[in-house]
């Protein structure tokens, strides 16, 4: 049969799909939550609509609109049938669905880097571009982690959408496997727990990911405070 | 724009509302129950809601929605049961589903927010006299609720913007409408950006009610 070896490649699938969102989805956060910080109000109000507009459509939505909509606006522009791909098209409406919640996040772990910091560097006559990426975007990691990893864990759990515009993934292979077996329970069962697994692995490495973050704060005495704090947040962010 | 999607795709607009109010009040029911277990720490049923929430909040909500409404049939036992009926139904399904989903997230919530009120509040009821039920009842609630009611305002759209999922099992409500007009017509960007605009307004205006219902419930956090 093989099922084992479909199921794997459907993770793999699923994994693939969320970890390009992941890195589409962050450099796009950081443009969005750039553009709203910026002086030029426009922007930062275009910005800010587009990212409110994201925020508040279904998930499920946004998927269709991208995938559907992209091949009818090739449609009225070309006036020829174009079939977009599901992966390129899930990835995208994924990485558009993190980024507007991450932009929020990154937009505050940017504001929380003292404005000494930003004077300082042109005090030294480091260039606006070199201080962003050498100095704020370092400093601001630790405050984005939490909430960067728990919008990682929400687009993990997004992915299983793209199914229903036909990117094989883990809830495809389920649905499958469930009506050629007629055992569904079964099937979307195993999909569910392994889509746990992936969940507690990530929870678990981005826990040791937070403690390395801060490790310059944390000194052996207050280790333990800081590990229960980060707990704390962890349970109240997922939330 | 073509207008006559509008009165179409409003058709779905009453099982989307019936649907999150529902599963948002089973939801809400479900998770004070868990909270009082949870911080009563009623042994038995401890690490059974525990269990529940690991299962509801680490996996995707459609799997949830796909395993209530599919996973069932797999089973004579309870196809020839008293609850077959309702659980054939998809409304009822789908509301199951958000209604877990909901209770588990906001279980960790409402259990976050009492955690969150410091002990000194306890011991300075105690000490100014009030019985349990006082302190609980004047206090430490109030202040609970002031940390987690904004977030459970998340939770109220996040349970809204997931009903959409019940589309999926052949309910037809907002989205299920969009996506049946949208294979009728072919005329994507229209019909969806409609039922994008529906779905805004309902945001917009859940927002507007949360801050409301806020300005209310945290009137004495004020000076």
């Amino acid at each position: 049969m093989g099922l084992t070896a479909l199921f794997a490649e459907a993770t793999v699938m699923t994994l693939g799909l969320a970890l390009s969102s992941l890195a589409l989805g962050l450099l796009m956060a950081i443009t969005f939550s750039l553009a709203e910080l910026s002086r030029f109000k426009p922007l930062a109000l275009t910005t800010s609509t587009i990212v409110a507009v994201l925020r508040g459509l279904p998930e499920i939505l946004v998927i269709f609109f991208v995938y559907f909509g992209s091949t009818h606006a090739i449609f009225l522009l070309t006036d020829e049938f174009v079939e977009v791909s599901p992966f390129l098209a899930g990835t995208i409406a994924l990485s558009l669905i993190y980024s507007a919640y991450a932009s929020q996040t990154l937009r505050g772990a940017f504001m929380a880097i003292p404005r000494g910091q930003t004077e300082a560097a042109s005090a030294l006559g480091i260039s606006k571009v070199r201080c962003f990426f050498r100095i704020t975007l370092p400093q601001s990691w630790r405050h984005a982690l939490p909430g960067l990893g728990n919008q990682w864990l929400v687009l993990l759990k997004d992915t299983a959408l793209v199914a229903l515009i036909g990117v094989h993934d883990l809830l495809l292979q389920a649905k499958m496997t469930a009506a050629s077996t007629y055992e569904p329970f079964t099937w979307y069962g195993i999909a569910a727990l392994i889509y746990l697994a992936i969940t507690l692995i990530s929870q678990n490495i981005l826990e040791r990911m937070k403690l390395r973050s801060n490790r310059h704060l944390t000194s052996s005495q207050s280790k333990m405070e800081t590990s229960t704090e980060s707990a704390v947040t962890s349970s109240e962010a997922t939330a | 724009m073509n207008m006559e999607y509008l009165p179409e795709l409003l058709k779905g607009l009453g099982t989307t509302l019936e649907l999150t109010l529902v599963s948002l009040l089973t939801g809400l029911v479900l998770a004070i129950l868990f909270t009082i277990v949870l911080s009563l720490k009623v042994k038995a049923l401890t690490w059974l809601v525990k269990l529940q929430i690991l299962l509801f909040t680490g996996t995707p909500l459609l799997i949830q929605i796909f395993l209530i409404y599919y996973g069932p049939a797999q089973f004579d036992l309870i196809k020839d049961s008293v609850i077959w009926p309702l659980l054939s139904k998809p409304w009822f399904c789908a509301m199951l589903a958000l209604a877990l989903n909901s209770a588990a997230y906001s279980t960790l919530l409402f259990k976050g927010a009492i955690d969150a009120v410091p002990r000194s509040d306890w011991e300075a009821c105690m000490a100014l006299g009030m019985t349990h039920k006082q302190a609980l009842l004047k206090v430490i609630l109030p202040h609970a609720a002031r940390r987690a009611l904004p977030a459970y305002g998340n939770e109220i759209i996040l349970v809204m913007k997931g009903s959409s999922l019940a589309s999926t099992i052949t309910l037809m409500d907002l989205m299920g409408y969009a996506a049946r007009l949208n294979a009728q017509t072919y005329d994507t960007l229209t019909v969806f950006t409609m039922a994008g605009l529906i779905y805004l307004a309902m945001t917009g205006v859940l927002t507007l009610l949360i801050r409301f219902m806020e300005h209310k419930v945290l009137a004495f956090s004020r000076t």
